[in-house]
């Protein structure tokens, strides 16, 4: 059990106010030397007395007893897990967080933007190595650039040329880097259209960003104290799709959080070892509904973290929830042995499995695929599959169940993966 | 007599340049700028050398390789590959369908020369 700091906050928010001991001791009615035991950690502290000391820093008094926000925290765990090798100090963060709250936040932003940005670039090296336009634009690019420094070459040598065939070469050379400006200048054009920069907007922002900013759990949604549209209403800088997409988001998990309340839910899922199967029984709901709830629960003490991924029949992306050990592919499709892809050609059977990732982590994982009912004839059925996961199974999982589940060697993505025989490999380890 | 090569590439320009580079050398040039047919415009010319690009229309450089490896009087034949896609995979594909050598585009002069040289040996 971690030691209590309030009195670590009290003293940094005092000194941050530039406000003595005996000062601060004196304006709450206790002795300096007994402020001094708590600002040590040496005494606890609660009732009239932290609730004068919040008053009188001019800070809640939540804030002192219960420190950073789990959220910050989580994140800045993110952080420090992501950069292993700098050796971050992590049963001092919230001690960090507590004394520097300023130097915490400024790297939980560098953290996030960092995040981000490494998204948008992984965005555009998708789009530069599977954009048909872009492929066919470099092919010709290479041949002009060929022509030109071949036949530039050969005039340059001081070799000689006939008059004749050196004029040939100078107009081929005109033409060639015409067509070369031309192809620059198409390639640019396709860059800047609205369709490529609405579909490059749509990937970056939308629904991931709104989910991770309130940490997949929305309590006033989740109650049914507020609907979709108070969400939706919040926001301004959403382009039409976005919005769409991010009110079905947010009826779906209405719609789970109805069928399943928060606490019912829980103690249930105690009960049944989150068994999703049982859960969706013991309700009356489906299994996909369970697995989406699983994906929004609060982030308290006893409860396992859950990571979502939901996909479309070609592997495309629909939604996702990271957790900090997997990484999850945004733009493309991740390890194709990941067992909801399995489930894309078995609609109706789903699948409980461990992944064992490259770097030895667990994850235990049920996943499931639904078609959604066919509404023209002609088209083939569309499907969808879920997966959830979480590495907390310990926290509920019998030892005996734990040991009788099949155990898929599995990825991340090929070019970070060093399982180099594997017979699904699709692209080159890039870590060599 | 002079040594013959038969250029098999679509971009006229780039035709141009390696005709006369390869003729200032001393050598015979023909050309040919598709895949479809191109094993036929082989046998018909008996070249010593086929410099072959892997993007051509009608059948792709690869698939003439192959063709070339599997007929029995021109799997010796020495065929220096040509491509505007550097991925190594594209590499590894033109060494296991035989390639003699494999050159990216844009190259220099003096590279496609001393590989030319070398496969002719002279």
């Amino acid at each position: 059990m971690a030691r209590s700091l309030t009195g670590t906050r009290i003293r940094e928010r005092r000194r941050g106010r530039k406000l003595s001991q005996t000062d601060l001791a004196k304006q709450v009615g206790i002795s300096a030397s007994y402020l001094n035991l708590i600002e040590h950690n040496r005494r606890g502290i609660a009732g009239k007395t932290l609730l004068a000391i919040a008053e009188r820093l001019d800070v809640d008094a939540r804030t002192l007893s219960e420190g950073a926000d789990r959220a910050h925290m989580l994140k800045l765990r993110e952080a420090a897990a992501h950069r292993a090798d700098a050796g971050a100090e992590l049963e001092q963060l919230e001690e960090f967080i507590g004394r520097f709250p300023g130097w915490a936040k400024l790297l939980d932003a560098f953290h996030t933007e960092t995040k981000y940005q490494k998204e948008s670039l992984l965005a555009l090296s998708d789009r530069l190595n599977n954009d048909p336009f872009f492929a066919e634009a470099i092919h010709l690019m290479l041949s002009n650039i060929t022509a030109i420094h071949s036949t530039a070459n050969i005039l340059a040598d001081g070799g000689e040329i006939p008059g004749q065939l050196k004029a040939e070469f100078l107009k081929n050379m005109e033409t060639e880097s015409g067509r070369l400006a031309k192809t620059a200048s198409d390639m640019i054009n396709h860059f800047n259209s609205p369709a490529a920069s609405e579909q490059f907007s749509d990937q970056s922002n939308g629904l991931d960003r709104f989910f991770e900013r309130h940490g997949f759990y929305l309590p006033e949604l989740d109650a049914g104290t507020a609907g979709p549209d108070t969400y939706l209403d919040a926001i301004d800088d959403l382009s039409d799709f976005d919005r769409g997409e991010l009110g079905d988001a947010l009826s779906h998990y209405a719609a789970a959080a109805r069928a399943l309340p928060l606490e019912a839910f829980l103690d249930k899922a105690g009960e049944l070892h989150f068994d999703p199967l049982l859960l969706g029984q013991a309700f009356g709901v489906s299994l996909e509904t369970v697995l989406r709830r699983l994906a929004h629960l609060p982030q308290t003490d006893g409860v396992p973290e859950f990571g979502f991924l939901k996909v479309d029949s070609s592997g495309g992306v629909l939604f996702r929830k990271e957790l900090t050990t997997l990484h999850l592919p945004k733009f493309s499709s991740g390890c194709p042995l990941w067992p909801v892809y399995r489930c894309l050609g078995q609609p109706g059977h789903p699948v409980r499995a461990i992944m064992n990732t490259p770097t030895g982590e667990n994850f235990l994982t049920y996943s499931t695929a639904i078609q959604a009912p066919v509404n023209s004839f002609g088209l083939p059925p569309t499907l969808t599959a879920t997966m959830v996961f979480t590495t907390d199974f310990d926290l509920f999982l019998p030892r005996s169940d734990r040991q009788s589940l099949p155990i898929l060697d599995v990825g991340l993505h090929c070019s970070v993966c060093p399982r180099l025989s594997c017979s699904a490999r699709r692209s080159a380890y890039i870590l060599e | 007599m002079s040594q013959k090569v038969l250029l098999i590439e679509d971009e006229p320009h780039i035709v141009a340049a390696l005709r006369f580079l390869l003729q200032r050398e001393g050598l015979s040039v023909s050309d040919h700028d598709n895949g479809a047919d191109a094993l036929d415009r082989i046998r018909s010319i008996k070249p010593n050398l086929v410099i072959l690009d892997i993007m051509l229309p009608g059948k792709t450089g690869m698939q003439v390789l192959e063709e070339i490896r599997d007929d029995a009087q021109l799997k010796d034949l020495p065929v220096l590959m040509l491509t505007a896609k550097g991925q190594r995979k594209d590499r590894e594909a033109a060494e296991t369908a035989g390639a003699s050598l494999f050159m990216t585009k844009p190259f220099a002069n003096q590279d496609i020369l001393q590989n030319v040289k070398k496969l002719l040996q002279i």
